[in-house]
Order: C-alpha cells, then sequence, then structure tokens
C-alpha cells in the first residue's frame, strides 16, 4: 500500500468517525424533532416510525400542532418569560459584581490574596444541595417571592465562576495600562471602569454566555423554590413536569416540542459563538 | 528619600483598601448565600425539625446521622433441612435456600432493613441500614459517578482527538458537539426518558426490534436492572461534549514540533498516542477527573426527572426527604453528609490545581 491510499484510507475513516459521532450527539434531538411532530395517534404508532407517518396510508404527515399548542399554553409562556427574566438578571449582577472581585484578585496587590483565591474556587464547587434546606427556610421565613430568590441564589453558581475567570482575563491586561492610568491621576475605580473594564469586554461576554446557560438550565433551586408558587416556574421546571391540558395520557408530543422551543435559544447561542463558549468553558477548569 | 518610601507605603495601603472594597460585593453575597445557610443547615442537622408543622422542633444530637448511616453486616444462615439435618437445598434450581434477612438483623435499639444481599464465597450476607433507601442512593451514585466519568474520559479523549484533526466543517461539528452540553438537562431527560419507552413507541425498543434483538418490550426504566445503566447512557451523552473540550484545550496545549519528531522516527500513531499525547495530557485529565467526579456526585436533574421516586441519587433522595416529607432536619443531616464527601473531591481539585498568586 502507498502511501497516498493509506491517506485515503486515513481520511475516510475519519469521516466515518465524524459522521458516527455526529449521529450520536443529534440523535436524542432528531427524535425529539421527529416527536414533536406526530399527533396522540402517530404516537401510539407500534413500530414507531422514524419521521412522522400518516396512521393509515403510511405518508409522511407534519402534525404542527404541538407547538401551536405549546406556544398558546400560558403554563409555558410564563415559563418562558420567567427563564428569561432569570437568566438576564443573574448574568448581569454576577458580571457587575464578579467584574469587581476579578479586578481585585487579578490586578491589585493586598494580604491575604492566596486565601481569598482559594475561597473563591473552592465557592465555584459549592453544591447547591447541601445548602437546599437552609436557603428554603430562609425563603420561606422572608416569605420572598419565588423569582428574586431565584435571582438572588443563582449567584451561588454563578458568581464565584464569574469572578475566577474574570480574574484570569484581568491578570493578562499588561500592569503597564493600569499605572499609566494612575499616573494620570485616574482613582482605582476610575482606572478600573474606564480603562481596564473596556478591555475585558469580551471576557465578559463569554463568561455572560456561560452564566445566561447556566441559569437557564438550572433545576434543583428553581423545582425547590417555585414549588408553592406555579406562576413563577421556569421552564425546565415545566418541561419535567409538564401538565397534561386535555387528556389524561403523558402528552409527550407536545413535551417534546416544548423542549425544542427552550433549547432553540441554546442552540443558536451554541452556533453564534462556538469559540468564546469552548474557550471559556476551558478557562474554568484548565489551567492555562 | 524617607518621605517618598511613606507615600509608597500609603499607596500600598490605598491598593490594600481598594481591593478589599472590590472584594466586599461578593463576600458578602456568599456569606448570606452560601455560608449562612450551610451553617442553618449543619444546626438543622441536629434536630429532628419539621418544616410547616406544629410539632416543636428538638435537639436529637446524632440521631438523624446515625439513621442515615447505621449499617450492619450480618451473615444469612441457610434453611436446615429438618429430616437430614444439613442446609436445605431448592430441589428445582439445586441452589441453597436461605432464612429471610429479616430474621437476622437486628431490631434493638435501631430498626435495621435490608439495603443489599450479597453472595460471596458460597455464603450469603445481608447488609442491612436504618435508612436503606439512602445508602442505596449512595452506592448507586457512587456507581453512576465512576462509571459515568470513566467513560466520559474514554469518549471524550477520542472526541478530542477526532475535532483536533485537520477538516472542513470543524467548526460546525463542534458547534455540533456543545448542542448536547448546551440542551437544558430538564429537557434531555424528556427526551431520553421517551426515546427510552417500555414498548415500541420508544426509539430504542423499536430500534432493537427492528434487528431482532429483544422483544420490543424492555422496561428500560422500570426494571432495576437497566436503571442505572439508563442513567449512565444518558449522562455520557450529555456530558462528553464538555470532557472533549477539556481535553481538546489539554491536547492544544502540546507544541507540534514533538510529533514531527516522533514522524521522522517512524513511530505509529497508536505509539505516538500512548507514548507522547497521553503522558502529555496527565495534568489535564487529573484535573478533569476531579471535577467531573464532583459533578457526578451530586447529580439530581437526571434521576429526579427521569426515575422519579423509583430510584434515588445521593442529591434527589435529600430533595425528597425536604419537600415531600417536609423533614428539614433529617434532608439537613443528608445535606451534610453529600457536602463532607464532595469537600473531599474539592480540596483534592484544588490540591491538583494549585494556585499561582502574586501575594506580596
Amino acid at each position: 500500500m502507498n502511501v497516498k491510499t493509506k491517506q485515503l484510507m486515513n481520511r475516510i475513516l475519519l469521516w466515518i468517525l465524524i459522521l458516527c459521532m455526529a449521529v450520536w450527539m443529534l440523535l436524542p434531538f432528531y427524535w425529539a424533532v421527529n416527536s414533536s411532530l406526530k399527533s396522540e395517534n402517530q404516537l401510539q404508532m407500534m413500530p414507531a416510525t422514524f419521521a412522522p407517518r400518516d396512521t393509515s396510508t403510511q405518508q409522511v404527515f407534519f402534525y404542527t400542532r404541538n407547538y401551536a399548542s405549546v406556544l398558546t399554553n400560558k403554563a409555558f409562556v410564563r415559563g418562558m418569560l420567567n427563564s428569561a427574566m432569570v437568566a438576564v438578571s443573574v448574568t448581569v449582577l454576577a458580571l457587575a459584581i464578579g467584574a469587581f472581585a476579578g479586578f481585585a484578585l487579578g490586578k491589585l496587590r493586598y494580604r491575604g490574596k492566596t486565601a481569598t483565591m482559594y475561597t473563591i474556587l473552592a465557592m465555584t464547587m459549592f453544591p447547591q444541595i447541601a445548602v437546599l434546606s437552609g436557603l428554603y427556610a430562609i425563603i420561606t421565613g422572608l416569605q420572598l417571592a419565588a423569582i428574586p430568590s431565584l435571582m438572588i441564589t443563582y449567584l451561588l453558581f454563578s458568581l464565584p465562576f464569574t469572578a475566577w475567570v474574570l480574574t484570569s482575563f484581568f491578570r493578562e491586561l499588561p500592569m503597564e495600562i493600569m499605572q499609566s492610568a494612575q499616573v494620570d491621576g485616574a482613582s482605582p475605580f476610575q482606572t478600573f471602569y474606564l480603562i481596564l473594564l473596556p478591555l475585558t469586554a469580551p471576557a465578559l461576554a463569554t463568561t455572560g454566555l456561560l452564566t445566561f446557560i447556566g441559569a437557564w438550565n438550572e433545576y434543583l433551586f428553581a423545582l425547590t423554590f417555585t414549588s408553592v408558587e406555579p406562576d413563577a416556574r421556569t421552564l425546565p421546571v415545566i418541561i419535567a413536569n409538564f401538565p397534561a391540558q386535555f387528556s389524561q395520557q403523558v402528552p409527550f408530543g407536545e413535551i417534546m416540542a416544548a423542549g425544542i422551543i427552550a433549547s432553540i435559544p441554546l442552540i443558536v447561542l451554541v452556533f453564534l459563538f462556538q469559540r468564546r463558549i469552548v474557550a471559556g468553558l476551558t478557562a474554568g477548569a484548565v489551567k492555562g | 528619600m524617607a518621605k517618598s518610601k511613606a507615600s509608597l507605603r500609603n499607596l500600598a495601603k490605598i491598593e490594600h483598601r481598594v481591593a478589599y472594597w472590590f472584594l466586599s460585593p461578593t463576600f458578602v453575597i456568599m456569606l448570606a448565600i452560601a455560608i449562612y445557610p450551610l451553617l442553618s443547615v449543619v444546626y438543622n442537622s441536629f434536630t429532628n425539625n419539621v418544616f410547616a408543622s406544629s410539632q416543636p422542633t428538638t435537639f436529637v444530637q446524632f440521631n438523624n446521622y446515625c439513621s442515615l448511616l447505621n449499617l450492619t453486616f450480618k451473615e444469612v444462615p441457610p434453611k436446615v433441612d429438618k429430616a437430614t439435618g444439613k442446609p436445605a437445598i431448592d430441589p428445582q434450581t439445586g441452589k441453597t435456600q436461605y432464612q429471610s434477612a429479616v430474621s437476622v438483623l437486628p431490631r434493638q435499639p435501631y430498626r435495621y432493613k435490608q439495603a443489599f444481599q450479597v453472595d460471596v464465597a458460597g455464603k450469603r450476607y445481608v447488609i442491612g441500614a436504618t435508612d436503606p433507601e439512602f445508602i442505596r442512593a449512595v452506592w448507586d451514585t457512587m456507581v453512576f459517578a465512576v462509571v459515568t466519568v470513566v467513560l466520559e474520559l474514554v469518549f471524550g479523549i477520542i472526541v478530542a482527538l477526532i475535532i483536533n484533526a485537520n477538516f472542513i466543517g470543524r467548526g460546525f461539528m463542534r458547534a455540533i458537539i456543545l448542542v448536547p452540553w448546551a440542551i437544558p438537562t430538564a429537557v434531555s431527560s424528556q427526551m431520553w426518558a421517551y426515546m427510552l419507552q417500555p414498548n415500541r413507541t420508544g426509539f430504542f425498543n423499536t430500534l432493537f426490534w427492528h434487528l431482532g434483538l429483544g422483544d420490543g418490550q424492555m422496561p428500560f426504566l422500570s426494571d432495576p436492572a437497566y436503571q442505572l445503566p439508563a442513567m449512565i447512557l444518558i449522562d455520557v451523552w450529555k456530558t462528553t461534549p464538555f470532557m472533549a473540550l477539556l481535553m481538546l484545550a489539554g491536547l492544544q496545549l502540546i507544541p507540534a514540533d514533538i510529533y514531527e519528531a516522533a514522524n521522522v522516527d517512524g513511530a505509529s500513531a497508536v505509539r505516538q498516542f500512548f507514548q507522547l499525547t497521553l503522558p502529555l495530557l496527565r495534568g489535564t485529565i487529573a484535573v478533569a477527573l476531579v471535577f467531573r467526579t464532583l459533578d457526578a456526585l451530586r447529580v439530581f436533574d437526571l434521576f429526579q426527572i427521569v426515575l422519579g421516586q423509583a430510584r434515588f441519587s445521593m442529591a434527589s433522595y435529600t430533595y425528597y426527604q425536604l419537600i415531600q416529607n417536609r423533614a428539614m432536619g433529617y434532608s439537613s443531616a443528608s445535606s451534610v453528609v453529600i457536602f463532607v464527601v464532595l469537600s473531599i473531591f474539592a480540596v483534592t481539585y484544588m490540591y491538583t490545581l494549585g494556585i499561582s498568586s502574586d501575594e506580596c
């Protein structure tokens, strides 16, 4: 076998692997799309069809009422608004507060820095389940509404993460920029706000994206804190406990449609910002 | 000269103060939503607090922990055949018949129930626990964590090697592998639960039936034998991309010229992988392993959504005790147990990672 055929074989093998990988990664998504386009009767067909088909003629037939019914489902639409509200506020809060911490950790010299660094890193791994009953008691004790509670408690995982990732970005900014600002008489806050913060805009975008995705997907706190306040439920809680509106059966077609609608914002983000997300994810976990 | 020294010290002092001001919001928030609740959880774990009940809360010392963690290990004696005085043997299967496990488990001071039965070296043992559900949840979570993390590491490295190769559409491919990671776990759990339906309306039963495997009625989610493998399958699908990205970042840190040197020396691709790539990835792998183990040990969404109360993870058991049973004290104790287990891993992780800071 000469070198050329060997290279060609390698190429073919690579593409087979790529194809297998893509199929495997997208398989549940394909099945969800397929099922979301089936009516109750089509879903009951055995064996299940790999494309939506008419129950009697076996012609391919797309049923779109699931989407219509999900989008007119009040609970679902409210859930979407709740999720958007919570995720956006958490992202803004975490970035604003985390950037302060990141600046101090990445650029300022002070006593006790190593200890604070370790504290922040430990906090990025803080298990939510450990404080679930404590937070629940506080929230019911203060009679806080569920949505503001979620906005505050999501900082538990998003704030240490943003602070940690932004620290490494701040550290990479050249010291001279800061020093020249100080020579020009800028106060520390002005140096931070006017000079350094604009330079970290790409990092802010990256961490913001990840925080948004994390908050959009969060389930444990959302499930617990909205247990007595159904109007405040976020999308994951609604999709996991989808209310059967009309039929006694679990409305799988609608659940799949709802799941796809809830995933679309994330899939769009992933395709638009693939590079940024990858950079941010690995910055949080791998020492560069 | 003395004056400038003093002003330098002054500047340093100002910098300290500024740093503390900039850090204070983060620490105040963490105090309010992490440290204070954690302390209240620890406090509650020593009480019999039941949420929203009229029963007065009293201090119960370590009772909650005892009920959660009490374990006993007993041999189950075989039934004795009255006629021969030898162990009774089932005439149909040829296996030894054993007495009921309940009869050997202690009832005082705590009542033990059976958590597991194991046959070792021709003898049968029973592991009894005062809360067998929690012990099973701990065991299941451990098994889940170990198996998923190992599988994710292996697949993660494979995927990372693929997307590190040069091909048209590589960026697109990297976006595709992010899809499982980005979809909310609540959504992917529902998608998988539907694919694993116990009849031919489900994808897997249909597929296996078309392939002539199984009868098209495999109860993936209700048969205990399939439950954990199903959870592992879903988690591997969901988390391999994350692992792959960590591995990819590690791969990209390896300088390309060492491979050129290996090529010149005529080392095969397989040999290059095991003797160059893998050793050089060691640091990345260590970090990823601990990081993922931490994540896997606190698995909640997947178990709660797909299996509900049929089978628990440590976290979903804690949630169940808090919300369904309103057992604030008991669920707090189980939270503390989880926290301690995870802390051990977290400390290991920080030790592996190390922190370099330019402290003055």
